[in-house]
């Protein structure tokens, strides 16, 4: 079986072909190939012995996809195969296009007002988790439609805090 | 003794202190704000009762909230903790005006410590190093670089009105003094209205080398060594260890000495920590006391064998220390690491949210202090420490490979921590040297990402993972078990 998976923004491709006994496979990546056996153990527990060699890891699914640890260390793995498609557009670099939190947060002050003409990168909420406030910025210049949030909300990714309609100025 | 505490914090250290409460049959009173109605620390008192809104101002600050609760429940003494209300005199003097007891210093001793320039007078003349400076602020530029001149360079030079940098220069030589002075008072007096400036020697990378002290009500002023704490994070201590890999059998005899005049000197009674700034090879200054229980006493129970907590509910209850400072030993090597919910992949942003596995690592010499479990919704509104990791070993290198593996073995997934971070420092070599001073992350993981060794492994612990699921939940069907949730949930959401 063949898979595409992005580890932690990284896309690597990963072939798996089972051998005739169970739990033993075959992995090759771009970088490798192994021989892994591989046991699940009850509680997000994985042992796996791979080439001779076993390693301890763990895995819990989370809505942006399962984080595996191992030796200390945690990844982000997602299939990028499976992921509905608009998961898929755009790159990490980007400028996010709408005004949400990227973790969990409480709005602390709202910079603007419905009506307000804001440019590129403004200034628009100030959101604070554990003691550090983040100021979210206009991506693009135009006019605030609405506001969707007030202070002491609690906010979350995904939430869109303010809206605005997008003008025209050159830089897309 | 006391028979009930009322423990005024939240998180890690009010687990600890309940806990040794405890052991010592004394029952513990936990309060708690709206994001903390099941937080570790309420589920292991044995009451809790709410404050307030999780907002902090409005529950683990209110001072005058707490003290209700207290009398409310029966509570005869509050411990404060580290943090929110442990270094504020006004509350401890509100506690001890109610009639309970503050688990922590008197509260004159807490205001004066508290104030920069009282606590540096306090210490001069107790013969403590502090740090060289000028004791009178000036606009005039030639006294300065006289002054200078006298102290060596490079100097400090701080505004008398000031803060936030405003008015405050770096000064490496002499030519460059007069100019320096001249700006910054122009700058200082724009800023403040008052140019007057003064000098502090300018210490370029010190170490931070604090000591831990314990003083009974009856006079009674023991020290239990030291515990290096150089490795910080935007000022915030990271890795603390003790022995310091630096302080000979003299320098550390002369701290301490140092250290037991400070507290005696202030009339400092409970468990307090005197922290220096250290340039080797011997010299020392006087920094700050704080006058609480740190975040890393660990540290130094490990190496002591004592409880601090104990030892301050005894104080606190007029009990006399149980030992003289020829009783006290410092045995072996311990190194403590702090975890954060923070993403050191993405600048070190907090990372809050739900804790969807979470296993604490075991073996010989290995402490963990959490306030955490697997299922708990780390909220958004506090600071990010999730939980300590202290280890014992017998000496420096063993108890850093002892960190180490313990590290390998502790999962916390759904929020992303500072681990994979820690053990890149702990596993440097400047670390393994015990080249450790306050510049060291600058110098050394400025510029940080983490290691792709387990890239490869990872993708193949999801595969592995993915192809067993249907296996595991056929078996447990087959035997009749009960699936947990792992198998049987789909996606969490937050």
């Amino acid at each position: 079986m063949q898979y595409e998976l992005a580890i932690e923004g990284e896309t690597i491709s990963l072939d798996f072909s089972p051998a005739e006994r169970e739990n033993i496979a075959e992995v090759s990546t771009g970088t490798g190939k192994y021989l892994v056996s591989f046991q699940a153990v009850p509680g997000g527990r994985l042992h796996l012995v791979i080439d001779g060699q076993a390693v301890e890891a763990f895995v819990a699914d989370t809505p942006q996809g399962k984080h595996v640890f191992v030796n200390g260390r945690t990844f982000l793995v997602r299939d990028t195969a499976h992921e509905p498609a608009r998961k898929r557009r755009g790159s990490k670099d980007e400028i996010p296009e709408q005004v949400t939190p990227p973790m969990p947060s409480v709005v602390v002050r709202i910079l603007v007002e419905t009506g307000h003409h804001v440019t590129r990168g403004q200034g628009l909420v100030v959101v604070s988790a554990m003691k550090m406030e983040t100021t979210l910025v206009a991506p693009y210049e135009g006019t605030v439609t609405r506001i969707n949030t007030a202070v002491d909300a609690k906010v979350a990714p995904g939430d869109i805090l303010v809206e605005i309609k997008k003008e025209d100025s050159g830089d897309g | 003794m006391f028979e009930k505490i009322l423990v005024a914090n939240r998180g890690e250290i009010a687990v600890r202190i309940i806990r040794t409460c405890r052991e010592m049959g004394i029952q513990t009173v936990a309060v708690y704000s709206d994001a903390d109605a099941i937080a570790l620390h309420v589920l292991e008192a044995q009451e809790a009762v709410h404050i307030g809104p999780s907002e902090p101002g409005q529950s683990y600050l209110n001072g005058e909230r707490i003290i209700g609760v207290a009398l409310e429940t029966g509570a005869e003494a509050i411990h404060p903790g580290y943090g929110f209300l442990a270094e504020n005199p006004a509350f401890a003097a509100a506690v001890e005006a109610a009639g309970l007891c503050f688990i922590g210093p008197p509260h004159p001793v807490i205001r004066d410590l508290g104030d920069k320039t009282k606590a540096r007078k306090i210490m001069e003349s107790a013969g403590v190093p502090v740090i060289p400076g000028t004791k009178e602020a000036t606009t005039d530029a030639d006294t300065l670089r006289a002054e200078a001149n006298r102290m060596g360079f490079p100097v400090l030079i701080k505004a008398a009105a000031g803060g936030g940098g405003k008015g405050m220069r770096t000064v490496e030589n002499p030519e460059d003094m007069r100019e320096a002075c001249i700006s910054a008072i122009s700058e200082a007096g724009k800023a403040f209205g008052n140019g007057a400036v003064y000098l502090e020697k300018y210490l370029l990378h010190p170490r931070h080398i604090e000591f831990q002290v314990l003083a009974d009500q009856q006079g009674h002023v023991v020290h239990l060594f030291e515990r290096e704490c150089s490795i910080q994070r935007r000022h915030q201590k990271i890795i603390e260890e003790s022995p310091s890999p630096v302080l000979t059998l003299a320098v550390r005899e002369s701290m301490a000495k140092a250290a037991v005049s400070a507290a005696t000197a202030a009339g400092y009674v409970n468990a307090g920590t005197v922290e220096f700034l250290f340039e080797p090879p011997d010299r020392f200054y006087f920094l700050e006391v704080n006058t609480r229980l740190q975040v890393e006493h660990p540290v130094t129970e490990m190496l002591t064998g004592l409880d601090l907590v104990r030892l301050q509910i005894e104080i606190a209850a007029g009990n006399p220390l149980p030992f003289e400072q020829r009783d006290i030993m410092q045995r072996g090597h311990a190194l403590e690491c702090r975890i954060y919910a923070e993403d050191p992949t993405a600048q070190f942003f907090p990372c809050p949210g739900r804790v969807l596995l979470y296993q604490e690592p075991q073996g010989p010499g290995i402490r963990v202090d959490s306030g955490i479990y697997q299922g708990f919704e780390v909220p958004v509104e506090y600071d990010p420490i999730l939980s300590k990791l202290i280890v014992w070993a017998e000496d420096r290198r063993a108890a850093a490979n002892r960190i180490i593996r313990a590290l390998q073995q502790y999962p916390i997934l759904g929020i992303r921590t500072t681990v994979p971070f820690l053990m890149d420092v702990i596993q440097s070599d400047a670390f393994n040297k015990g080249e450790t001073d306050t510049g060291f992350i600058e110098k050394h993981f400025k510029k940080w990402s983490p290691g792709g060794q387990e890239r490869d492994l990872a993708g193949i612990a999801w595969v592995a993972d993915t192809v067993t699921r249907d296996h595991i939940s056929r078996g447990f069907q087959e035997t009749g078990g009960i699936p947990s949730p792992w198998e049987t949930l789909g996606p969490w959401s937050l």
